[in-house]
């Protein structure tokens, strides 16, 4: 099955006189997917980010915004239909953050009702307060008035945004509960987003993929984990060492749960001719509930499978299934162990996730 | 001293209908000449703001103009123009216009571009980037010009009486060439007070504006 494709480049080339700043970019952002563009500065990525709504024109090659060549659209229009989100400098300090958010709508003549109806909407959805919309920039905090940005470029509903280091200028703990939020935001909304950043931490986390670009030239094109495999000395000094903690961060350890553990309930024997025993050095007890009680190690066992209830242990702490790989790892590292227990949001046992699994990460094609 | 403003004070108690009549003269010239100054010199301080090489030419053929001392002026349009309100009006706008076109081409040429660049992004049109955006951002510093305009056209129009358009210049005139020292003095302190008032007014409005406009807090 062929995904639908929202945003093409086709051999993309800008020359500023002589000089190549963007040099034959080919890529295709599928729809509902995060594309980071991520490379030193001057790479040309803020570039190529506003080639696509031609902010700046392209010298040569084929810009596709859903199938169809942007220089056959009407520039204004093109840019009605896709959001754009700077740093928040770019909002309009003359204007409340109403005004602010609608302003798409008020540049397309929309009535003032709906504006303000849609300001409303929105405004909750970025996870700011209704009193917010009577106020003016400058009266909001630096991750505030990045919501309004991100309302603002929602507001024509559009399919695409785009989004040029929008976490940039704030502090780094707001960034990161910006890019939860953006993460949050992306599954119910399921935007296509084009993310240009300079943190490579930033592109792991919210990236679906990641383009790296140096001098103009698309140099490594993948998922995070196909980027951190990548054997060009570029792209491994560019993403240094310990890239591959930055990916675990972004994978959930139910990725690599292991549900089908051996159990036995605790009024039974264990049976030991079983063949899924052989590759476990546990056994886990459950009550008739469902409820995990602990674990026996096999060479606790009786010769018949039968068990004392003093022998078994109880589990180690547990890790949710939404907790990313890095932190189970540093948590089973902690605790000197090779395994953690796996719990859901109700702490339900789930299964385990056992190191030697997050050790096969790296064989996995893509997330 | 006493005896001069008291006498001052009797010539404007005398004469309150003389001093209502100049009053209103000067205050339409000066009105009037404003008016004129901002629809000329805001666009035309909007449209340089886009062309550096035109930028140059304005800005300086408008500074000359304003070197040129009042009397030399008058004496200049009176062959012209001949005499009256008409060419004092002229000569105000011509006064006028450096400050308000200069400030029109710094205040839209501070506008952050990156201000620009994000309404240009969310699709705004020319019309709508200049409207919307840039003027409303570059009014403050606009005003400011506009300010100085009004203020410096107000003491001005003091001289209108040298080319026959009245104002307040005129009761300062004739109590000179009639040693009318109360007349003078009345006339004097008129263009003293009203001048601090008014430099006042607009002073309040723009701290206004400029609190409204401030990107700053």
């Amino acid at each position: 099955m062929t995904r639908e494709v929202s945003v093409e480049l086709q051999n993309v080339i800008k020359k500023y006189g002589q000089d190549k700043v963007v040099d034959q970019v080919s890529f295709s952002v599928e729809k509902g997917e995060v594309f980071v563009l991520i490379g030193p500065s001057g790479c040309g990525k803020t570039t190529t980010l506003k080639m696509i709504n031609q902010l700046i024109p392209h010298t040569s090659g084929n810009i596709l915004v859903n199938g169809t060549d942007v220089t056959k659209l009407d520039v204004v229009e093109l840019r009605r239909s896709i959001g754009y989100v700077i740093q928040y400098i770019g909002l309009l300090p003359h204007l409340t953050i109403q005004e602010n958010i609608a302003f798409v709508l008020k540049l397309t003549r929309h009535p003032k009702k709906n504006q303000k109806e849609r300001a409303e909407e929105l405004i909750e959805i970025v996870g700011l307060e209704l009193n917010h919309l009577k106020r003016y920039p400058r009266e909001l905090s630096g991750g505030q008035q990045q919501r309004v940005g991100v309302a603002r470029a929602l507001a024509a509903n559009p399919d695409i945004l785009l989004m040029d280091e929008p976490f940039g200028a704030v502090d780094p703990l707001t960034r990161e509960q910006l890019q939860n939020e953006l993460l949050r935001l992306q599954e119910s909304i399921q935007k296509t987003i084009v993310f240009v950043t300079h943190d490579m931490q930033e592109a792991f986390k919210i990236g679906s993929r990641i383009g790296i670009l140096r001098e103009g030239k698309l140099v490594c094109l993948g998922s995070p984990m196909e980027i951190v495999k990548s054997e060009d000395e570029f792209v491994k000094n560019f993403i240094g060492q310990g890239a591959l903690f930055e990916v675990f961060d972004t994978i959930p350890v139910s990725k690599i749960l292991e549900k089908n553990v051996p159990l036995v309930h605790d009024n039974e024997k264990v049976d030991l001719t079983a063949e899924k025993l052989n590759d476990w050095e546990n056994v886990f007890v459950v009550d008739s509930d469902g409820n995990c009680q602990g674990y026996i190690p096999l060479s606790s066992l009786e010769k018949d499978g039968s068990f004392q209830k003093d022998k078994i242990n109880p589990l180690p702490k547990a890790t949710f299934s939404d907790t990313s790989v890095k932190l189970a790892v540093e948590e089973m590292l902690w605790g000197g162990r090779t395994w953690l227990p796996v719990v859901d949001g109700h702490s339900s046992f789930k299964g385990i996730v056992q190191f030697r699994s997050c050790a096969r990460l790296l064989d996995l094609e893509g997330r | 001293m006493i005896d001069l403003i008291s006498s001052a004070w009797a010539y404007f108690m005398n004469r309150q209908d003389l001093m209502f009549i100049v009053l209103r003269e000067h205050v339409m010239l000066v009105l009037w000449s404003t008016f004129f100054t901002v629809i000329i010199g805001v666009p035309l301080g909007i449209a340089i703001s886009r062309t550096e090489k035109l930028r140059d030419l304005v800005l300086g053929s408008v500074s000359i103009l304003y070197t040129i001392p009042i009397l030399a002026l008058f004496g200049f349009l009176i062959p012209i123009i001949g005499i009256g309100s008409t060419p004092a009006l002229i000569a105000l706008v011509i006064y006028g216009l450096l400050p308000v076109i200069r400030n029109s081409c710094v205040g839209i040429t501070q506008v952050h571009p990156l201000l620009k660049e994000s309404a240009k992004g969310m699709g705004a049109n020319n019309m709508q980037l200049l409207f919307k955006v840039e003027i409303p951002l570059a009014f403050p510093v606009i005003f400011a010009g506009i300010r100085t305009a009004l203020v410096m056209n107000f003491s001005l129009a003091t001289y209108a009486v040298f080319i026959g358009a009245g104002g307040m210049g005129r009761i300062i005139m004739q109590g000179i060439r009639t040693f009318n020292t109360g007349m003078m003095l009345a006339g004097i302190l008129m263009v003293v007070i009203t001048t601090v008032l008014l430099e006042r007014l607009v002073g309040y409005v723009d701290n206004r504006v400029q609190k409204r406009y401030s990107l700053s807090d």
